[in-house]
C-alpha cells in the first residue's frame, strides 16, 4: 500500500492529513505542537494516523512538510547572532532602513522598530565596490575581508551574511568573500545577498540574506532533527519542504534557504484551494483562511495561484517569492472596542489564545469575534471547540455588554455589530486582492477554511457578491491538504532592465536559456526525472521608471531571433489597462525581471468523488436551536457534518458543527454537499 | 468672552444612520485613500513618488469637504478661482490646477500638481475624489523646479489655472502637451500626471461602490454623520487637553530665504476659549524676498492642529474637516505664512518643517508633557547633467534627517519625519543615473543629547560620473534643531563639494545650479533632531550602546552624557558616577527649551547675509569655468 503524509507545525497544533494512494482516503489527525522539540509531536501526530490506517512509517512514500519555525524566529529576532560584511560606507544600512515612518502625520510618534537583525556593532565594512553596470570600480581588499572575518568570529558571531552592492549585478566580490570565509573557518554557516535575490534594492537583499542566515543554524538543526527521528521509525521516502510560493523542495535546499519557507502555512491553504477548484471546475475563486488572529485571503486565476516577490513579516518586508496572500488583523480573537468618537474597531488587537476571548473562561473580560458568534449562537450552546474546551456564555454576553451599553444597543445588537465591522475589515483585504487588481468578484467562488473561515463565510460571500461560497471538508486542515498537492518548485530570477522595443530576441533568449539552465540543474539536485520536468517563463515590465512589475508569461518559441522583444507589449499594455484603467503608448516598455519558474510534478494526492454513497433532499437535523439572523432570533436546524452525503440540502438558517469548525448557513441560503463532500452554499 | 457666534455647521444634527452602517463606511473610506496611494505609487515613474511616496489622496463631500485625507480639502477655493461652477461639472471631468494662489495654498508649490474629480452617481453630484502629486519638474530657471533665489513665482515653473484635464472622460490632450513641453522631464511629467488621475479614478469608483452597497443617500448620510463625529471627538480632546485661560507661545527660526535674508521668525500663540482652539500666527515675520514664503492654507493649518492631538491622544479617530469651525486661525496678511501674489513660493518647505516644531512646541507647553524636541531637515536634491552617452538626465531625491526623541522614546536616525515616505536605495539612483553613492550613514554625534537622544541626520557621500549641477534646499544651517526639558538641541546640517583635484567648499544650505564635474564628490549632511529630558539621566548602557553603534562618540559620552567608557567600552560606572556628579555641580539649570549656542540677532543676521555673498562670489566664478569647459 503506498501513502502520503502531510504535516503542518503550528505554534499551537501540529496537523497530519494522510492519503492513501489507492482508495483516495483521507484521515486526519490533529496533536499539541512540542516547540521544545517539534519532532516529538510531528511523529506523535504521523503515528496516530498510521495507527488509524493500520501502516507503519515505512508504508509512507512522501512526506510533505510545512512549518511556522522560520517565521516564529524572525517574529521574536530568535535566530542566531549573524556578522555582516558590508561594501565600506555603508555599514548602517540595515539601521537606516529605507526611512520609512507609518502615516499619518506624526505616525513616526508610533513606530516601534526592531533593533536590526544584524547588531550594527558586528557589522564592518570592506574596500570593494561594483558599479552598477557590473563592473569592478574597486577591487575587493581581501586582507579586509579576513580581518573583518576573524574580528566577527572571535566577538563570537554564529553565522556570516555578506552584502556588497550592486551584487546583483555582479556578485563577483560577494563569492570571493564567501571562499575567502570557508577558507578561514570552513564550519561557518555563510550567506551572500546575490544568491537571495537578482533585484536592485540593496537594503532588503541584504535584510533578506540576514535574516535567512539567522535562522539557518536553527533550521538546519530543526530539519536535521525530525528527518532523522521520523527515520528511526522507519520511514525511508522522500521529504518536501513546503515553501512560501507553494512550491516544495528538498531539506537541504530548505538548509540553504530556510526563509523560503516562511509562509508554507498560508500558502498550503491557498494551493489546496486552487487545487480543489481545479477538481471541482471553479477555476477562479477567492480564499478565506481565518484563524484566531488574523485572516488570510488570495486569489486563484484558472486554478493557479498568483505568485508575488515580497513577504511582510511584522516590521520586515523580504524579497522572496509567495503566494500573493493578503492578511489582516481579523480573527475569532480578535478584541472590540470605541474609539474616542465612539466608533465601535475590531482588531488588530486580538485575545490570542490566553487567556483568549471571554467564552474561554480563562479571564478574559473584553469582547471577542469568537463571544460575538457565541452570544448570537452561532457557535450554538453546548459546543465544545476542538471537542473539548467548553464555552461561558454568559462571560461572553457580560464581555459583550461592555461595548453595547454605551452604544445604546442591546447584547445581540452589539454582537451582531462586532461581525459586521470584522467582516467588512476581510471584506476590504478581499477586495484588494480582487476588485482592485481589476478582478470582478462576482465571476468567483470564495472558498472558506481555517478554524472560523466557515463561520463567517456565508456573509463575506454576500458582501463581496461571489458566485458562491465552498467549505471543505476538512476546513482545520486546509494547509496540509495544500502540501498534498505542491509540486517540486523554486524560481530563477535575473534583473534585466532593458527596454523591450531595444532588446534583440537573440540576447532575451540567451538570458531565458541561461535560466533554464540553472533551473534545470536546481530539479536535477532534487532528483526530478525529466519527463516530469516544465519550466514556467515569465518577463516582468513596466513602463520605464515605473514601480510596478506586471508578470507576462510566454514561451521560447514567441521570442523571434532578428527581431526586438515587442510581443511583450500588448501583453503587458492589456494587464495594465485591466488594473489601472489608462495605458502609455509613447512610454517604453522595460523588462525590469526575468523569470523561470523550474517545476517538477509530484502527486502527492489525488481527488476522487465520494463512494460513501449518495443522498438526496434534506440533510438530518441533529436538533434545532435559536439563533441570531437578522436583528431577530430564529429557528435553527443543527447538522452534524458527519453525517452529510453528497446530494444533501441543508436550508438556512442552518449550522454544521463538525470538529474543528463550524458552517453557519445564513436565511435565504442554501447549502449542497457536492461529490467530494464540499458543502456549497449558494442564494436560495 | 463670546463662545461661537459663528452658526454650527450644517453637519452637526441628529443622523439618520446606524452606527454599524456608519462604522462600515467610515472604514470603506479609510481604505479607499490606501488604494489611491497604491495605484499611484505603482504607475507613477519619478523616483519621488514612485520610491519616496510624495502624494496625497483625499475624497470630499458635495460640499467639498474632506471626508478622509490628510490635508484638508481645497475643492471650494480652487472652484472658486476656476471658470467653473459647481453646476458645470459632469461624470468624467477632471479639474487640475498646480498653482498655489489659485488655491488658497492647499499646495504650496507649482512642483505639486493637484487634480480633483467630482463624483457622480446616478447623475447626481455626490462629492470629490483628490490627489496631490509631486511632479519632477514643471519648468522655471532651475531643473527640479526649486529655484533657491527665485523672487517671484513667474520664475519658479508653468502655472496651470484650474481648467479641465478631462472634460467628459475625454482627455484635455492640447493641455496636457503644453504643460508637459515646459516641463524639463517631459514624458515623466506625463506618465505622473496619469498615474495621478489613475488614482483620482479609483477613489471615485469605488466611493460608487459605495453607494451601491449602501444606497447614495445613507452615503450623503453618512458624510455628514463622520465630519460631525470626528467634530465631537476633537472638541473632547481639546477640552480633555488643553487647559483654559492660559496663552501658549512658541517661536523658532527658518535659517534665511536663499537670499540672504535671515533668521525668519515664526510666531504661535494659542489658547482655548470654550470648545475654540485659537491659534494666531502675529508676530511672525513679514514675507522674504527669496522663496521660502510658505502660503499657509487655513484649512490645511486646522487639520495640522486637530491631527497632532488625534496622533497623540487617540490614532483611531478619522480626520476631516469636521472640526473647521472650532480650531480658529489667524495669519497675518503679508507675513511668510500669508505671502502675497508673486511672491515665490518653491523653496517652501524649510518654512513648512519649522512650522511644525513651533506647533509641536506649543503643544509641549499646553500639554505639560514634553511632546519632542525639534526635527532634522528633509532637504530636497537635484542633480541634473548630460550622460556621457548624450542622453539628458535629472534625479529629485528627498534626504531625512534625525527623527525628535520624545518622552519615553529615542528619535529614530535618519527617518522621514513625513509618512510613508522612503529613501531611496543606492541601487536604483546607480542604475538609472550617473552616480555612486560612496557612503550613507546616521552622522556621529549629531542627534541632541538627553534622557531621550534626538535621531542622528544622515550623511550621505556622492561621487558624480557626469558633468552637471546640483540643487539642493536644506535649512538648519546657520540654527539648531531644538531639544526640551533639558534636552540637548541637534547639530546643524553642513554640505561639502570636494572637487576631483582635491578643492574643498563649504556650501551654504541652499544652493541652485552649483556647476560639478565628473569625479567631483558632496558631502550631504542633514540636521540631527533635539533631545528631551536631561542627559545626566539617560543610562549609560544606553549610550555606551550609541557608542558601539557609531551613533555617538566616546568623547561625546562623557561631554554631553557624562559617562565614561572602559578601552572594552563598557561602562565605567565608579567614574561616570563621578563625571556625572562633577557636570551637575557646574552647570547652570537646565532651560525649558535649548536652541544651542547661537549669536546675538543681528550678528546672525550678519552672518546669513555673510555666508550668501561670499557663496555668489564663489559661485559666480565657477559659472565662469563652467562656461569655459562648455557645459550648459
Amino acid at each position: 500500500m503506498a501513502y502520503n503524509v502531510a504535516v503542518d507545525v503550528g505554534g499551537t497544533f501540529t496537523d497530519v492529513l494522510l492519503f492513501n494512494e489507492e482508495t483516495g482516503e483521507l484521515i486526519q489527525g490533529k496533536v499539541l505542537s512540542t516547540p521544545e522539540d517539534p519532532s516529538k509531536g510531528i511523529v506523535t501526530g504521523i503515528q496516530a494516523v498510521c495507527e488509524r490506517a493500520g501502516i507503519g512509517f515505512s508504508d509512507l512514500h512522501l512526506h510533505f512538510h510545512g512549518t511556522t519555525v522560520v517565521t516564529n524566529m524572525i517574529l521574536t529576532s530568535t535566530g542566531s547572532r549573524v556578522g555582516l560584511l558590508t561594501t565600506k560606507g555603508h555599514e548602517q544600512i540595515l539601521h537606516l532602513a529605507r526611512a520609512w515612518t507609518p502615516g499619518p502625520l506624526y505616525g513616526w510618534m508610533t513606530l516601534v522598530k526592531p533593533d536590526p537583525p544584524a547588531d550594527p556593532t558586528d557589522t564592518i565594512g570592506i574596500t570593494e565596490r561594483i558599479a552598477a553596470d557590473g563592473t569592478v570600480l574597486q577591487p575587493l581588499d581581501e586582507e579586509e575581508v579576513r580581518a573583518a572575518i576573524r574580528t566577527l568570529v572571535d566577538r563570537g558571531v554564529e553565522a556570516l551574511a555578506i552584502g556588497f552592492l550592486n551584487s546583483y549585478i555582479n556578485p563577483a566580490h560577494e563569492r570571493r568573500a564567501r571562499e575567502i570565509a570557508r577558507e578561514l573557518y570552513p564550519d561557518l554557516s555563510v550567506s551572500i545577498s546575490s544568491d537571495m535575490g537578482q533585484e536592485y534594492g540593496e537594503y532588503e537583499r541584504t535584510l533578506t540574506t540576514v535574516v535567512n542566515t539567522a535562522v539557518r543554524p536553527r533550521t538546519m538543526h530543526y530539519m536535521r532533527n525530525f528527518a532523522s527521528s521520523i527515520g528511526e521509525k522507519g520511514f525511508g521516502g522522500t521529504l518536501a519542504v513546503v515553501r512560501s510560493d507553494g512550491g516544495n523542495m528538498s531539506t537541504e535546499a530548505v538548509i540553504d534557504r530556510p526563509i523560503q519557507i516562511a509562509l508554507s502555512g498560508p500558502s498550503g491553504g491557498v494551493t489546496g484551494s486552487a487545487y480543489l477548484a481545479r477538481v471541482i471546475g471553479v477555476p477562479d475563486v477567492l480564499t478565506l483562511d481565518m484563524g484566531g488572529t488574523s485572516t488570510d485571503v488570495s486569489l486563484v486565476l484558472g486554478g493557479e495561484t498568483i505568485i508575488r516577490r515580497e513577504i511582510q513579516l511584522g516590521y520586515y518586508q523580504f524579497k522572496v517569492p509567495a503566494v500573493d496572500v493578503q492578511s489582516v488583523g481579523a480573527g475569532g480573537g480578535s478584541i472590540a472596542f470605541l474609539s474616542t468618537s465612539g466608533a465601535l474597531q475590531v482588531g488588530p488587537a486580538s485575545a490570542g489564545a490566553d487567556p483568549g476571548p471571554a467564552c474561554y473562561g480563562r479571564g478574559g473580560t473584553q469582547p471577542t469575534v469568537t463571544d460575538a458568534n457565541v452570544v448570537l449562537h452561532r457557535i450554538p450552546p453546548g459546543v465544545a471547540l476542538g471537542g473539548t474546551l467548553k464555552l461561558d456564555e454568559d462571560a461572553a454576553r457580560r464581555a459583550v455588554k461592555t461595548i453595547a451599553d454605551p452604544l445604546g444597543m442591546s447584547v445581540e445588537e452589539a454582537a451582531s455589530a462586532i461581525l459586521d465591522i470584522v467582516n467588512e475589515n476581510m471584506h476590504a483585504a478581499l477586495r484588494v486582492v480582487s476588485v482592485e487588481r481589476g478582478h470582478d468578484p462576482r465571476r468567483f467562488a470564495l472558498i472558506a477554511f481555517g478554524g472560523a473561515g466557515p463561520m463567517h463565510a456565508n456573509a463575506l460571500g454576500r458582501l463581496i457578491h461571489s458566485r458562491s461560497v465552498i467549505v471543505p471538508p476538512s476546513p482545520g486542515v486546509m494547509s496540509a491538504f495544500g502540501f498534498l498537492t505542491s509540486n517540486i518548485q523554486n524560481e530563477f530570477a535575473e534583473t534585466y532592465l532593458r527596454v523591450a522595443e531595444e532588446t534583440p530576441g537573440s540576447e532575451l533568449a540567451a538570458t531565458v536559456q541561461r535560466l533554464i539552465a540553472q533551473a534545470n540543474e536546481w530539479l536535477d539536485s532534487e532528483g526530478v526525472p525529466e519527463d516530469r520536468k516544465a519550466f514556467d517563463l515569465y518577463a516582468d515590465c513596466r513602463y520605464y521608471l515605473q514601480n510596478i512589475q506586471i508578470p507576462c508569461r510566454f514561451d521560447l518559441a514567441e521570442i523571434v531571433d532578428g527581431e526586438a522583444c515587442t510581443f511583450l507589449r500588448e501583453r503587458f499594455e492589456q494587464a495594465h489597462r485591466q488594473r489601472y484603467n489608462f495605458d502609455l503608448p509613447d512610454s517604453p516598455l522595460e523588462i525590469a525581471t526575468i523569470r523561470v519558474v523550474g517545476r517538477g510534478t509530484i502527486r502527492g494526492v489525488s481527488l476522487t468523488a465520494s463512494t460513501n454513497g449518495r443522498a438526496s433532499g434534506d440533510a438530518p437535523v441533529q436538533r434545532h436551536e435559536q439563533v441570531y439572523f437578522n436583528g431577530t432570533w430564529m429557528d435553527t436546524g443543527i447538522y452534524d457534518r458527519a453525517n452529510l452525503l453528497p446530494g444533501h440540502v441543508l436550508a438556512g438558517p442552518a449550522i454544521v458543527i463538525q470538529h474543528d469548525t463550524t458552517t453557519v448557513i445564513e436565511p435565504g441560503y442554501t447549502g449542497t454537499v457536492d461529490a467530494y463532500g464540499n458543502i456549497l452554499i449558494e442564494e436560495a | 468672552m463670546v463662545l461661537h457666534e459663528k452658526p454650527l455647521p450644517d453637519f452637526v444634527r441628529e443622523h439618520n444612520i446606524d452606527q454599524v452602517t456608519l462604522d462600515i463606511i467610515e472604514n470603506a473610506l479609510k481604505n479607499i485613500r490606501y488604494e489611491m496611494d497604491r495605484v499611484l505609487v505603482t504607475t507613477a515613474v519619478s523616483p519621488i513618488i514612485r520610491e519616496q511616496a510624495d502624494e496625497f489622496p483625499l475624497i470630499a463631500d458635495r460640499k467639498g469637504r474632506m471626508i478622509v485625507g490628510q490635508f484638508g480639502s481645497p475643492v471650494d477655493t480652487v472652484l472658486a478661482h476656476s471658470p467653473y461652477r459647481v453646476e458645470d461639472l459632469k461624470d468624467g471631468d477632471v479639474i487640475a490646477t498646480n498653482d498655489p494662489y489659485m488655491m488658497d495654498g492647499s499646495t504650496s508649490h507649482l512642483p505639486d500638481i493637484l487634480l480633483v474629480r467630482p463624483i457622480f452617481y446616478d447623475g447626481d453630484h455626490i462629492g470629490y475624489a483628490l490627489q496631490w502629486g509631486n511632479l519632477m519638474d514643471v519648468g522655471g530657471s532651475t531643473a527640479g523646479s526649486i529655484p533657491i533665489d527665485a523672487r517671484s513665482i513667474y520664475e519658479e515653473g508653468v502655472r496651470m489655472p484650474p481648467v479641465k484635464l478631462y472634460d467628459g472622460g475625454k482627455l484635455n490632450e492640447d493641455v496636457l502637451r503644453f504643460f508637459c513641453h515646459n516641463s524639463r522631464t517631459p514624458r515623466e511629467t506625463r506618465a505622473d500626471i496619469m498615474a495621478i488621475a489613475a488614482g483620482t479614478a479609483a477613489g471615485a469608483q469605488r466611493v460608487k461602490d459605495i453607494c451601491d452597497r449602501f444606497g447614495k443617500d445613507t452615503y450623503l448620510e453618512a458624510c455628514d454623520a463622520l465630519l460631525d463625529r470626528t467634530r465631537r471627538s476633537v472638541i473632547e480632546l481639546i477640552r480633555k487637553y488643553i487647559p483654559e485661560g492660559q496663552r501658549f507661545e512658541f517661536e523658532d527660526y527658518t535659517d534665511d530665504d536663499g537670499l540672504g535674508n535671515g533668521p525668519i521668525k515664526l510666531k504661535l500663540a494659542m489658547w482655548r476659549e470654550g470648545d475654540t482652539l485659537n491659534l494666531d500666527w502675529t508676530g511672525t515675520d513679514a514675507q522674504v524676498p527669496g522663496p521660502v514664503n510658505f502660503l499657509l492654507n487655513k484649512r490645511m493649518f486646522q487639520m495640522f492642529a486637530g491631527v497632532f492631538l488625534i496622533s497623540a491622544f487617540d490614532p483611531t479617530i478619522l480626520f476631516n474637516d469636521g472640526y473647521e469651525d472650532i480650531i480658529n486661525v489667524t495669519i497675518p496678511e503679508g507675513s511668510v505664512l500669508q505671502p502675497k501674489d508673486p511672491a515665490p513660493l518653491s523653496n517652501r518647505l524649510v518654512v513648512m518643517a519649522r512650522l511644525f516644531d513651533v506647533l509641536g512646541a506649543v503643544y509641549a507647553k499646553a500639554i505639560g508633557f514634553q511632546v519632542s524636541g525639534s526635527y532634522g531637515t528633509s532637504p530636497n536634491f537635484v542633480y541634473s547633467g548630460v550622460k556621457p552617452t548624450g542622453e539628458p538626465f535629472q534625479t529629485m531625491e528627498i534626504l531625512y534627517g534625525g527623527i525628535p526623541a520624545i518622552m519615553g522614546k529615542d528619535g529614530l536616525d535618519g527617518h522621514s519625519w513625513w509618512p510613508e515616505f522612503l529613501a531611496v536605495p543606492a541601487e536604483y539612483m546607480e542604475t538609472y543615473y550617473p552616480l555612486i553613492v560612496e557612503e550613507y550613514r546616521a552622522r556621529i554625534d549629531s542627534g541632541g543629547a538627553g534622557l531621550y537622544r534626538g535621531g542622528c541626520g544622515i550623511k550621505k557621500v556622492y561621487r558624480f560620473l557626469a558633468d552637471g549641477r546640483i540643487t539642493y534646499q536644506d535649512d538648519r544651517y546657520h540654527t539648531y534643531p531644538y531639544g526640551v526639558g533639558g534636552g540637548k538641541p541637534g547639530a546643524s546640517s553642513k554640505k561639502t563639494l570636494i572637487r576631483a583635484n582635491g578643492e574643498t567648499v563649504e556650501l551654504p544650505s541652499k544652493v541652485r545650479d552649483v556647476p560639478v564635474f565628473a569625479g567631483d564628490r558632496l558631502i550631504f549632511e542633514t540636521a540631527g533632531a533635539g533631545g528631551v529630558g536631561d542627559p545626566l539621566e539617560r543610562d549609560p548602557e544606553l549610550v555606551a550602546k550609541d557608542v558601539r553603534w557609531n551613533l555617538v562618540s566616546r568623547e561625546a559620552a562623557r561631554r554631553d552624557y557624562g559617562v565614561v567608557l572602559k578601552d572594552d567600552g563598557s561602562v565605567d560606572a565608579a567614574a561616570t558616577e563621578a563625571e556625572r556628579a562633577k557636570i551637575r555641580a557646574t552647570r547652570g539649570p537646565l532651560p525649558e527649551f535649548d536652541h544651542g549656542d547661537l549669536p546675538p540677532l543681528e550678528e546672525l543676521s550678519r552672518i546669513v547675509a555673510a555666508t550668501r555673498r561670499s557663496f555668489n562670489e564663489w559661485l559666480s566664478h565657477e559659472l565662469g569655468r563652467t562656461r569655459l569647459n562648455g557645459v550648459s
